[in-house]
């Protein structure tokens, strides 16, 4: 289906971006977005990638709204202990009519994935799971100032040969949400095809304000290139 | 929360910060501020809510359309966070109230993506001597640089005036939103009595390559806007006076 006039001009200004145009919003209107997490990482995600365009978005999260929940710009102080799922799919629907937005079952069949999960361990099982399904995936989680977000195309070395291990400190205000919203970039570079090239992965650093990149490496033993 | 964040806090919901634009910089930088304790922010935006705000503002939705943008992301500012005050004046930001405006506030965060406005907050800031946090986009380039005044250069020691009128510029609404985010991020730092992230120095993000250049912003002899300025009239650290 081709996108209405409607559409066009909300997205004009996407796509006068070099290497974007026409094309580049049905690349971002035809994918099926797999987001795992609603909180204060996950929130700006999710609502970057609606007002995006994207075609759908499930979102996928078992937790309540808490006293923090406006952290994640998605919940008021009255939402408190609501199901973040529920309350997240009705923000995002009044972001855009453009957007599909359903919650994450097993049978969705999603063509990239977001994980923004709050624990670190659910995050890797999230990524696994997408690494296994052959989806490309962005993984991000906020640490102190700043944090991560790691670009796993099919084929690129795991989240975990990419990520760094140790200790993460709570996220300071505003981290989250910035870290969160630099998935959503990636996510739609990702999309876009925009990236340096095919299963090149990548990890962004956020400290003390400063974004650094680098290419991501396979750790000698791990067998994430035997998949494919 | 710590008790650390707890005085954090407590010190920030004293201060008031001016956010020159309340579009896809400017909101997640007032979403920042709100969400660190921030007491009071002055949302300065005349403009209306258009179709293109709705790829990427954090603090809108389609029910808003053509209402006032400095109001409406006001209004879901406060319904997030209850106790911040957010004052969005009838008028702009322009040669009559800027000198007003930026003397009532603590820091002066320049979001409007709007070159003639840039200057125009970069200059009233400099005479009344208050720390500007501005951010800018390009494409796919963030540009972000604190100014102090007498300690570091400003925006006319860097581009002397605005550019010539050039080709409209595409922007991706996260983008700019990452852009919006450390733009308030540093607000907070600053407002803390941290040094800036980017004071004195230009951060230039390129998304797709992530490529992040520093480039020197100093003092530029004769500057129009900051050369009369002593040097000491302004520390470097915990320049939000």
């Amino acid at each position: 289906m081709s996108p209405t006039s409607a559409e066009d001009a909300r997205f004009a200004h996407q796509q006068l971006l070099p290497g974007v145009g026409p094309a580049g919003q049905q690349l971002i209107r035809d994918a099926r977005i797999h987001v795992v997490g609603a909180g204060a990482v996950a929130g700006p995600a999710l609502l970057y990638l609606t007002q995006a365009g994207v075609g759908t978005i499930y979102v996928d999260d078992g937790g309540n709204v808490n006293d923090q929940g406006a952290g994640s710009w998605l919940f008021t102080p009255d939402q408190v202990g609501q199901p973040r799922l529920f309350a997240a799919i009705e923000v995002l629907r009044a972001a855009s009519s453009f957007v599909r937005v359903r919650a994450y079952a097993t049978d969705t069949e999603p063509t990239a994935t977001v994980v923004c999960a709050e624990r670190e361990p659910v995050a890797r099982k999230a990524a696994e799971r997408a690494r296994l399904g052959g989806l490309p995936h962005v993984v991000a989680l906020a640490s102190g100032d700043g944090g991560e977000v790691v670009v796993v195309p099919p084929g690129a070395p795991c989240y975990g040969c990419a990520s760094r291990p140790g200790a993460r400190l709570p996220p300071r205000s505003g981290a989250a949400a910035a870290i969160g919203t630099l998935a959503a970039v990636e996510l739609l570079l990702v999309v876009l095809r925009l990236l340096p090239g095919k299963a090149i992965g990548r990890r962004i650093d956020v400290a003390d304000g400063w974004p650094s990149v680098r290419l991501t490496a396979r750790t000698p033993g791990c067998d994430c290139h035997n998949v494919y | 929360m710590s008790a650390k964040n707890a005085v954090t806090m407590s010190s920030l919901r004293g201060k008031t910060v001016l956010v020159i634009g309340a579009g896809s910089l400017g909101g997640p930088a007032a979403l920042t501020l709100a969400s660190a304790g921030v007491g009071r922010i002055v949302l300065v935006d005349p403009g209306a809510v258009e179709t293109s705000d709705l790829a990427g503002h954090p603090l809108l939705v389609e029910a808003d359309l053509a209402q006032p943008r400095g109001a409406t992301a006001a209004r879901r500012l406060t319904r997030l966070f209850p106790g911040i005050d957010v004052e969005v004046p009838a008028g702009g930001f322009d040669a009559g109230s800027a000198t007003g405006f930026v003397a009532s506030a603590d820091l002066v965060v320049e979001a409007s993506s709007h070159f003639p406005t840039m200057f125009l907050a970069n200059d009233s800031s400099a005479a009344a001597g208050k720390t500007l946090a501005h951010g800018s986009l390009l494409n796919f380039t963030v540009q972000l640089l604190t100014v102090v005044p007498g300690a570091t250069g400003c925006l006319r020691c860097l581009f002397e005036g605005p550019p010539p009128p050039g080709p409209e510029a595409g922007a991706l609404g996260p983008l700019a939103g990452f852009a919006g985010n450390l733009l308030g991020a540093e607000a907070v730092r600053l407002l803390e009595g941290l040094p800036g992230a980017y004071a004195g120095r230009l951060l230039v993000h390129e998304a797709r390559s992530v490529r992040s250049r520093s480039v020197p912003v100093r003092r530029r002899p004769g500057c129009s806007a900051c050369g009369a300025i002593l040097a000491d009239r302004a520390p470097l650290a915990g320049g939000a006076s």
